[in-house]
């Protein structure tokens, strides 16, 4: 076990490495190119024995070999971000659907037209119904706590689902933080070597995915399953990584919820500047606002969003990504989870800080007042923090 | 390895059995069945979207071997994960091997083709070339030989030829990748299997195309699929060769090709392509033949 300072993308790449996964297939990305880089380097210099870093032609092609990999019983990794992400977005349903644990690093970056180097969460989110177990990380040291608990959370045989591990590019990828990595002692402890359930074999012929008939729908359903399953397994993990690291991680983290009026619903890196923001709103101003940090996005953990909710007044979802012509991606999801509620908060709607656009304290406190002012009108809100209302009329 | 040197002598096992949903006469089922005698069924068959997709079909199937259909563009790079997975947990002895048909290889997965072919990955690929996207109802793809008529070039008032592009020449870009690269045939069986087993030897990359006629796509009676295999061959329009190391060898020499005209006229496809078209195809014939004659034994690319 050792303090020390790394970036988001180096923070991944201590995940992988920890974890000895068999195969890595790469193709670089800004901003992910410093995670494989790092293995690269790693691998190069014989401190991964067992591992194959394998250089590929997209990442489209990077899913498929992960594929491959993965359904004759190799533990696999990868990293990629954005226009990667989409590219491979077809082998995702096809890993998922194959019931294959590979875990991903995706490291988030908004989507051309036009381009940009920034994050926001739309490709990440782009994923959201491929049937990936689906994790997103606040800072470095959850971006390499994550990635041990995917691949326990993805190896389970309850389970047997890829999973993704989010950070925000730029934010977390490309700064650093200090963080605690674990011994390999620790981590073996946690994570045992991998035993496909279900694997080709030299002695056992196995077709993987072939045509079905009338069965799809019993595969679907399947998944399904799998994929509530694992928000158990979820909770079991959870726990026994606080019993070995002493680090505590829940379904969703909740922040200064406990007599909270006002709640922020968040996503990533921005979670840390709400809470201080949160903190001066609390201790100067006396509002009574606290934050819920979704961390588990796929499968969702209604249960939990309901429970930290259902006695608050207001909540601001805050969504840093856009539907066009819909709004905020993830606010149809909290307005679904609370719609059932005795006594239901109401809820305004927030799209900021797309394209890396920063997301300042400010601009956390100027949410929140706005939505004071909701509570008190009794009108909730759909509104572009990052502009000027009357620029957004005049379009 | 002692090669075959007849019929008689290839192995009577077989991996590809009944009950296989594949149209009778048709040829690329025949290639994997025969291709299975070699392989053998510590075998993991890549497939690429197509026709072959629909041999196993939950929870049956006629093969022996393991198979894994992953999508259309991606099976090179599936077989490429799939053989390094299983070298890094000690399965270096089984084989990996693609069966793709010409959509997959030509065209959609060519990229993937060709990194896994420039990395020279230890996987064999198996080209069944039915010159069209076969499964979908045959359509074009960048091998239909120019004058073929397809569902998407339609032979019709403002083209009478059908086809106006010529072919991509993908062996000699896979030759060119350093490669062994590989023309084989349904009519000629050892030369096909005694391929398979010179790429089975080697330490990388192979790449073996089979002219996997296909009979509802051509349009042709059944009985003809060998026959038409073997006219293929006689009339230039599939010749037999190898590159290997740049250098190119002919399999089957001819001092004289046949006219292609009776394999043409066998096909629905080519069954109103006009006399200029004919003539046109024989000149890109002669062409191909003469350049293949031209560098036998030399190198190629």
């Amino acid at each position: 076990m050792k303090q020390t300072l790394v970036t988001g993308n180096e923070a991944a790449a201590w995940g992988a490495r920890l974890v000895r996964p068999n195969y890595i297939p790469t193709f670089p990305i800004t901003p992910q190119t410093e995670c494989i880089e790092t293995l690269a380097r790693w691998v190069s210099d014989g401190e991964l024995p067992g591992t194959y870093f394998d250089r590929i032609e997209s990442e489209h092609s990077v899913m498929s070999a992960a594929v491959g990999a993965a359904a004759v019983g190799a533990r696999v990794f990868t990293a990629t971000s954005s226009q990667g992400l989409l590219l491979m977005h077809e082998v995702l349903y096809i890993a998922a659907g194959m019931r294959l644990p590979i875990v991903m690093a995706t490291i988030s970056r908004g989507l051309s037209a036009p381009v940009t180097l920034w994050s926001d969460h739309n490709d990440f989110l782009d994923q959201r119904d491929s049937g990936w177990l689906m994790f997103h990380a606040e800072n470095n040291q959850e971006v390499l706590d994550m990635m041990l608990q995917a691949y326990r959370i993805a190896e389970d045989p309850r389970v047997l689902l890829p999973a993704m591990v989010n950070m925000d590019g730029y934010v977390l990828s490309f700064t650093d933080e200090p963080i605690t990595i674990p011994s390999t002692e620790m981590v073996e402890e946690f994570l045992p070597k991998y035993i496909p359930k279900h694997t080709i074999t030299k002695d056992r012929p196995v077709t993987v995915g072939p045509p079905v008939l009338d069965e799809y729908t019993i595969f679907r359903a399947q998944n399904h399953v799998a994929a509530r399953n694992a928000l158990e397994v979820m909770e079991e993990v959870m726990d026994d990584f606080h019993r070995i690291f002493g680090r505590r991680y829940h379904l969703v983290d909740e922040f200064m919820l406990d007599d909270a009026e006002l709640v922020l619903v968040t996503q990533g890196s921005m979670s840390t500047t709400a809470k201080a923001a949160i903190m001066e709103m609390r201790e100067g101003e006396g509002i009574k606002v606290g934050l819920l940090r979704l961390r588990v996005i796929r499968p969702w953990p209604a249960k939990a969003i309901a429970a930290a909710l259902k006695n608050v007044k207001a909540v601001a979802v805050i969504d840093r990504n856009l539907a066009p012509g819909r709004g905020g991606i993830m606010l149809p999801e909290i307005v679904e989870t609370l719609y059932n509620l005795d006594k239901r908060p109401l809820v305004s709607s927030f799209v900021v800080g797309l394209g890396g656009n920063p997301q300042t304290e400010h601009k956390v406190k100027e949410i929140t007042r706005k939505l004071i002012d909701d509570l008190e009108t009794g009108r909730p809100r759909v509104e572009w923090n990052d502009l000027d209302r009357n620029y957004m009329e005049g379009l | 390895m002692q090669g075959f040197k007849s019929i008689r002598n290839l192995p009577e096992q077989d991996y590809f059995t009944g009950g296989s949903s594949a149209c009778a006469g048709c040829g690329p089922s025949l290639g994997l069945k025969l291709a299975l005698k070699v392989l053998g069924p510590e075998t993991i068959i890549v497939n690429a979207s197509g026709c072959m997709t629909l041999l196993p079909l939950y929870p049956n199937t006629p093969l022996k071997s393991s198979w894994i259909h992953n999508a259309i563009e991606n099976a090179s790079s599936t077989a490429a994960g799939a053989r390094h997975g299983l070298d890094m947990l000690g399965n270096e002895d089984m084989n990996v091997v693609v069966y793709a048909g010409d959509g997959a290889t030509y065209d959609i997965g060519f990229a993937s083709l060709s990194a896994a072919a420039t990395k020279n990955e230890r996987i064999i690929y198996i080209c069944y070339n039915n010159q069209s996207f076969g499964n979908t109802g045959f359509q074009w793809s960048t091998a239909t030989p120019y004058g073929s008529e397809t569902k998407t070039t339609p032979r019709g008032k403002n083209n009478p030829i059908g086809t106006t592009v010529v072919n991509k020449n993908m062996l000699k870009i896979m030759g060119a990748h350093r490669v062994y690269a590989a023309t084989a045939s349904l009519a000629y069986p050892v030369d096909f299997l005694n391929k398979l087993n010179r790429a089975k030897e080697r330490d990388g990359f192979s790449y073996i195309e089979l002219l996997g006629s296909c009979t509802a796509g051509w349009n042709y009676d059944p009985r003809m699929t060998i026959r038409i295999s073997k006219l293929a061959v006689r009339c230039g329009m599939w010749p037999l060769y190898e590159i290997e190391n740049g250098v190119l060898t002919l399999s089957k020499d001819f001092s004289e090709l046949k006219r292609i005209d009776e394999f043409l006229k066998l096909q629905g496809r080519y069954r109103a392509l006009p006399q200029d078209g004919v003539d046109r195809l024989q000149v890109l014939v002669n062409e191909h033949w003469g350049e293949l004659k031209e560098y036998n034994g030399h190198r190629y690319v």
